[in-house]
């Protein structure tokens, strides 16, 4: 068995004082962001007040998990142990608005990656740790 | 979600035209980069971040041929304490601040103008090599202030390098322009800091060497990058009325202007959605017409490059070609020497120093004196300096 000190530690998120929240969600694999009652926009990351009305009437709501690639590249040299080269990441636009980066799981595409359909999945790091990640969506109509 | 450019407030307003040409650099200074490269590679440490900053500012000083006790002004760069620096340097200023580099020069610009201050030296000094900063990581660049660079990291997500990767990519495919072409960039850079004595990298390069080059974060080939090295540079600008009593020619800001992009900033919407392009227009817009010029009248190009990317998207961004025709601009007019638009004719960030752009505000001052030697731009009377870092454009005009 592997011993805790040798476990590559997954980076640790900004925890200011809204993103508690978010983030126990996310343990619970079922990641909910801010929905604005008054304007109806959802905001990543999560905040004091609605960025779009400035209203604090927020309602924290689960994310559908569906939601497109904008854009992906691919490290080939190794930052961070958790990482070790290559890997990928990908900024995905959620049905719900905000951008977002994380790591596209399983088969790629094969040439361009922009505008495909991902669907959210939850991975568990070797530290335990809990991230939104992301597999293609092949079943998906166009968003 | 793209916010259009008709949502800013006040778009295309420029500054009061009172600060046109109401101030001018009059003196430059720098340390050794190529020295002090080859001494910090060897493992010495020169000096720290203020010995290169009063490195610099000694030898801005005799550029100029003014005395320290001329100096009522001091601004220092976000990589040294203000009043450790000045406190390094003597100095009692009645007016001081920090600030970077692009806004350090439109502050002392202002300052000057509102009479708090007559001679302003803006004074940088950074050890990042032999300090071993890291980019990227949550300490560098005011960490949390800018939390793009650093609320991705449990994905991966932590360099500088990689979102600029990410822009390039999602900008590449928007416009059609062929990844490969970014390669222009690094080649003709390096073709200008081949001509400049004190650029640390002078090695001529081809697009087959760019095309042949390990990626570090792909799309992002090494020669993308700049490297990372010690020194300092310093600036002194003074009224026009005493600048025109100097030996040397005055270098002018004619105009200037700025729009900073903070809306979703985290979601990178800046960077993947708008390619930082509103900001740009705005803030060129704002420095055309201050000036009363245009980009047709710039005789240099110069752009904060501490990745090749920047340099496409501050062309278009600055209105020097259409949307989707960068690449064309590249193959056909040329942006290296014996092109159409000589652009960061120094080498740049990633070819000569990466100082965070104050070293091409020195270039500038340079070409404008005709001090360049084999690299120098003929006839030059207007230089453009920009900057795009997280979203924030600057635009500067230098004139004679």
């Amino acid at each position: 068995m592997t011993s805790q000190v040798d476990v590559a530690q997954t980076p640790p998120p900004v925890m200011g004082f809204y993103d508690g929240p978010m983030w126990a969600s996310i343990r619970e694999r079922s990641m909910r962001l801010q929905y604005c009652l008054d304007c109806g926009q959802t905001q990543y990351p999560p905040g004091p007040v609605c960025p779009h009305c400035l209203s604090s009437n927020l309602e924290w709501r689960a994310v559908s998990g569906r939601g497109k690639i904008i854009s992906w590249v691919v490290y080939h040299r190794t930052y961070l142990d958790a990482y070790p080269e290559p890997y990928n990441v990908i900024a995905v636009k959620l049905a719900e608005g905000p951008i977002i980066a994380s790591n596209l799981e399983g088969p790629a595409p094969d040439k361009n990656w922009i505008g495909e359909p991902v669907r959210m999945v939850y991975s568990t790091m070797p530290d335990g740790f809990v991230l939104p990640r992301f597999i293609l969506d092949r079943n998906s109509g166009s968003t | 979600m793209s916010r259009g450019t008709g949502n800013f407030v006040n778009f295309g307003r420029p500054p009061s035209s009172r600060l046109s040409r109401a101030a001018a650099i009059v003196g430059v200074g720098h340390t050794d980069w190529v020295g002090d490269w080859k001494r910090v590679r060897s493992g010495e440490k020169p000096t720290d971040s203020y010995g290169y900053g009063a490195i610099a500012f000694r030898a801005a000083l005799a550029d100029c041929g003014l005395t320290r006790t001329d100096i009522d002004g001091v601004i220092v760069g976000p990589t040294t304490a203000y009043e450790r620096m000045a406190e390094v340097i003597g100095i009692d200023p009645r007016w001081g601040d920090q600030s970077d580099a692009r806004l350090s020069v439109v502050q002392a610009v202002m300052a000057i103008e509102a009479g708090v201050a007559e001679t302003v030296a803006l004074v940088y000094g950074n050890d990042q090599r032999s300090a071993k900063i890291q980019y990227g990581g949550p300490q560098a660049m005011g960490g949390g202030a800018f939390l793009n660079y650093v609320y991705h990291s449990p994905w991966g997500l932590t360099s500088q390098g990689a979102l600029y990767a990410l822009t390039f990519r999602a900008w590449a495919n928007a416009r059609g322009f062929e990844p490969d072409d970014l390669g222009y960039v690094a080649v003709a850079q390096r073709g200008w800091a081949a001509m400049n004595p004190n650029a640390i990298q002078r090695k001529r390069i081809t697009l087959e060497d760019y095309r042949n080059a390990q990626y570090i974060c792909e799309p992002l080939r090494l020669y993308d990058y700049c490297q990372i090295n010690d020194g300092g540079v310093a600036l002194i600008v003074t009224t026009a009325e005493r600048a025109a009593r100097l030996a040397k020619p005055a270098v002018y800001v004619q105009g200037f202007g700025r729009r900073d992009l903070n809306r979703e900033a985290t979601c990178m919407v800046p960077r993947l959605i708008d390619y930082y392009l509103p900001a740009q227009q705005d803030a060129a817009r704002q420095s055309y017409e201050m000036a009363g010029l245009g980009p047709a009248d710039m005789d240099a190009f110069g752009v904060y490059d501490s990745f090749s990317v920047h340099v496409p998207l501050a062309l278009e961004g600055y209105g020097y070609c259409k949307l989707g025709e960068v690449g064309r601009l590249f193959r056909e007019q040329g942006i290296g020497p014996g092109g159409k638009l000589p652009t960061n004719t120094s080498g740049g960030h990633l070819s000569e120093t990466y100082m965070q752009g104050w070293a091409h505000q020195i270039e500038c001052v340079r070409q404008l004196r005709g001090e360049c030697g084999e690299r120098q731009v003929p006839n030059c009377r207007h230089v453009h300096y920009t900057e795009d870092v997280v979203g924030n454009a600057v635009s500067i005009i230098y004139s004679r």
